[in-house]
């Protein structure tokens, strides 16, 4: 079998080949699982222009930055 | 069926009419590609009463206001981004909307909404995803290399692709076709030669030079919003119990003195 430029890991192809009601489960089941970091990211931005801005603390709210 | 948080939102925001439409992260999800991010991103349509509806849903959600631009039509129009974030059961939900999403012009945002307008989930297509994906996130480059494979039209592959293997063979297959296109993307010559160290180096290149594009995008954005960002946690603290509704106002009340806007 010829090589080919791998760019997303196995499991994340094959996604495509699942029926749509698996797919929202198998989402649903990852959203879950990534709750697990809710505190560590409580104040980071991943998406629009503020992507990696810290949101600014609240006063008397405990900061998570560790 | 199996529902799903951001799938429920989108029907919401676009009961009636469409007036949202799924990008970035849980794009990537619709078209089978990975499952890699927590928020939902929407394309909002720039008009008053869609935005108004979009913040009735949010309010009916219990949603808040996150760091960001008030989601009002003088703010959407800059490019301005705006976030909210609310309890779903056991989920945190994050909602991210913009209406002028970067790297697209106003004809491919128009042609967007024109494709999407009858879609039970509109959602990006994948060409538009690509377009977005050119951030500062090295791993938004993984997910454009996998898009390009999936694309259709052999000149979407040539002008997509982030594989030196792919492009050597598409070069081989559609030769005149490569030529033809590398006014728009010159590593193609590499590809034409077969020179795969140098089209690797070149596809190397040019992601630093999205990366770095971008970066200079955000960093004129944020120094935009000095003022706004030092206000931020004075607002916060004033609208952090009230309802969306009373705190947008009071958003939109702020952020007319200290973020600039249209």
């Amino acid at each position: 079998m010829p090589l080919r430029d791998e760019f997303l890991s196995e499991e994340d192809l094959d996604l495509a080949n699942l029926p749509f009601e698996e797919l929202v489960a198998y989402w649903n089941l990852w959203l879950r699982q990534a709750q697990a970091t809710n505190d560590l990211d409580a104040r980071e931005y991943s998406h629009g222009v503020m992507v990696g801005c810290k949101e600014p603390p609240l006063e008397g709210v405990e900061n998570h930055d560790g | 069926m199996t529902d799903n948080p951001y799938l429920r939102l989108t029907r919401e925001f676009n009961e009636g009419k469409t007036r949202a439409i799924i990008c970035s992260g849980q794009a990537v999800v619709l078209h089978g590609l990975a499952v890699m991010s927590k928020d939902g991103d929407w394309i909002l349509r720039e008009n008053e009463s869609d935005l108004d509806h979009v913040l009735s849903v949010l309010q009916e959600n219990g949603a808040r206001y996150r760091f960001g631009a008030p989601l009002a039509l003088p703010w959407m129009r800059m490019g301005w981004s705006s976030h909210f974030e609310f309890q779903d059961q056991d989920l945190r939900i994050r909602t991210d909307f913009f209406t002028r999403p970067p790297r697209l012009t106003l004809e491919q945002l128009s042609a967007l909404w024109t494709e999407q307008e009858s879609a039970t989930y509109p959602v990006t297509d994948l060409v538009t995803l690509s377009r977005l994906k050119l951030t500062n996130r090295e791993r938004d480059y993984s997910v454009i290399g996998e898009i390009a494979r999936r694309l259709e039209n052999p000149s979407d592959q040539f002008l997509w692709s982030r594989s030196v293997r792919d492009l050597i063979r598409l070069a081989k297959e559609h030769s005149s076709l490569a030529s033809s296109l590398t006014e728009r993307r010159a590593l193609l010559v590499f590809a034409i030669e077969a020179n795969a160290d140098r089209l690797g180096e070149e596809l190397d290149r040019e992601r630093r030079q999205h990366i770095r594009t971008n970066e200079r995008r955000l960093e004129a954005m944020q120094a935009l919003m000095k003022d706004w960002r030092s206000h931020w946690a004075v607002l916060q603290n004033e609208i952090r119990d009230l309802p969306l509704r009373q705190a947008h106002e009071m958003c939109v009340e702020a952020a007319a003195r200290l973020l600039p806007s249209e």
